[in-house]
C-alpha cells in the first residue's frame, strides 16, 4: 500500500509538473493549484500536496506568504523587471539567469529587457537561433553557488 | 542574479548594501549557463541535474574556483 501510495503521489507530481510548465510556456502564465486541480480533475488538496512535493524537490518555488507557486523556474508567476518577449507572448523571470533560461526552455527567438540593478536603466539582450546575438551589461551573482538555495529569493 | 550596466554599477550596488562583491559573468557566460540549465525543462523526461552535471555546466561556462564550488565546505 505504501509503495502504491508513493507511486501515485509521484505520478500526480509528474502530471502537475507537465501541466504547469506546458501552460507557462504556451501562455506566459503560471497556473495555481485551483486551476491545476480543475484541469487535471483532481482535488485541490491533492494538487497542493503535489505542488509542495515539487517545491521540496526544487522543481518549483513557492511564495513565502501564501504558498502559491511563485516560480516554475525559469517562469515567474508574477510580473517582474526581467521581461522576455518571444513570439506574441510575454514572460517574466525572477532574475536575469531565469530570463535567459526562458529563452533556452522555449527554444525560440526572444528579446529580454531588464533593469540595471543599480540605476534601473533598461538593458536589452537578444537570442536568435539559439545564440545570444545582442547583449548589454554584465551579470552579477551575489551569492556563492553552494548557498544559492539558502534563500533563493535573494539569490 | 542581476544585470548591471557595468562593473562600476556593481560596485555602487554592493557598497550601498554593504555586501561583498560576488562573481561577474559576461552575458555570453550567463547564456551558456542558462541554456545548459534550462533547455530541457519543458521535456516530459526532465530531471534535475546531478551534482556532477551541474559542475560540468558551470565549468563549460568558464565558472570555476571557490565561488562556484557546490560541494560541502
Amino acid at each position: 500500500m505504501t509503495n502504491a501510495g508513493s507511486s501515485s503521489s509521484a505520478e500526480l507530481a509528474r502530471e502537475v509538473r507537465l501541466y504547469v510548465f506546458r501552460q507557462a510556456a504556451e501562455t506566459g502564465r503560471v497556473p495555481q493549484p485551483p486551476e491545476i486541480a480543475g484541469a487535471l480533475q483532481r482535488s485541490e488538496p491533492e494538487v497542493v500536496a503535489a505542488v509542495k512535493e515539487l517545491a521540496a524537490g526544487k522543481v518549483l518555488i513557492l511564495a513565502p506568504n501564501d504558498g502559491n507557486i511563485w516560480a516554475a523556474n525559469p517562469f515567474c508567476a508574477v510580473p517582474s523587471g526581467f521581461k522576455v518577449a518571444a513570439g506574441a507572448r510575454t514572460y517574466w523571470g525572477i532574475c536575469i539567469w531565469d530570463a535567459l533560461g526562458i529563452c533556452a526552455a522555449l527554444g525560440q527567438d526572444a528579446s529580454i529587457t531588464a533593469p540595471c540593478g543599480d540605476c534601473g536603466e533598461p538593458l536589452r539582450l537578444e537570442v536568435r537561433q539559439g545564440r545570444l546575438v545582442h547583449s548589454e551589461g554584465v551579470i552579477h551573482f551575489a551569492v556563492p553557488a553552494h548557498h544559492w538555495w539558502d534563500n533563493i529569493g535573494f539569490t | 542574479m542581476l544585470l548591471f550596466r557595468s562593473e562600476e554599477h556593481i560596485d555602487r550596488w554592493s557598497q550601498a548594501r554593504d555586501l561583498p562583491r560576488g562573481a561577474t559573468l559576461t552575458p555570453e557566460q550567463g547564456w551558456r549557463l542558462a541554456h545548459g540549465w534550462y533547455r530541457n525543462k519543458l521535456q516530459p523526461d526532465w530531471r534535475r541535474h546531478t551534482l556532477e552535471e551541474t559542475e560540468a555546466l558551470l565549468a563549460d561556462a568558464g565558472l570555476t574556483g571557490p565561488f562556484w564550488n557546490l560541494r560541502d565546505e
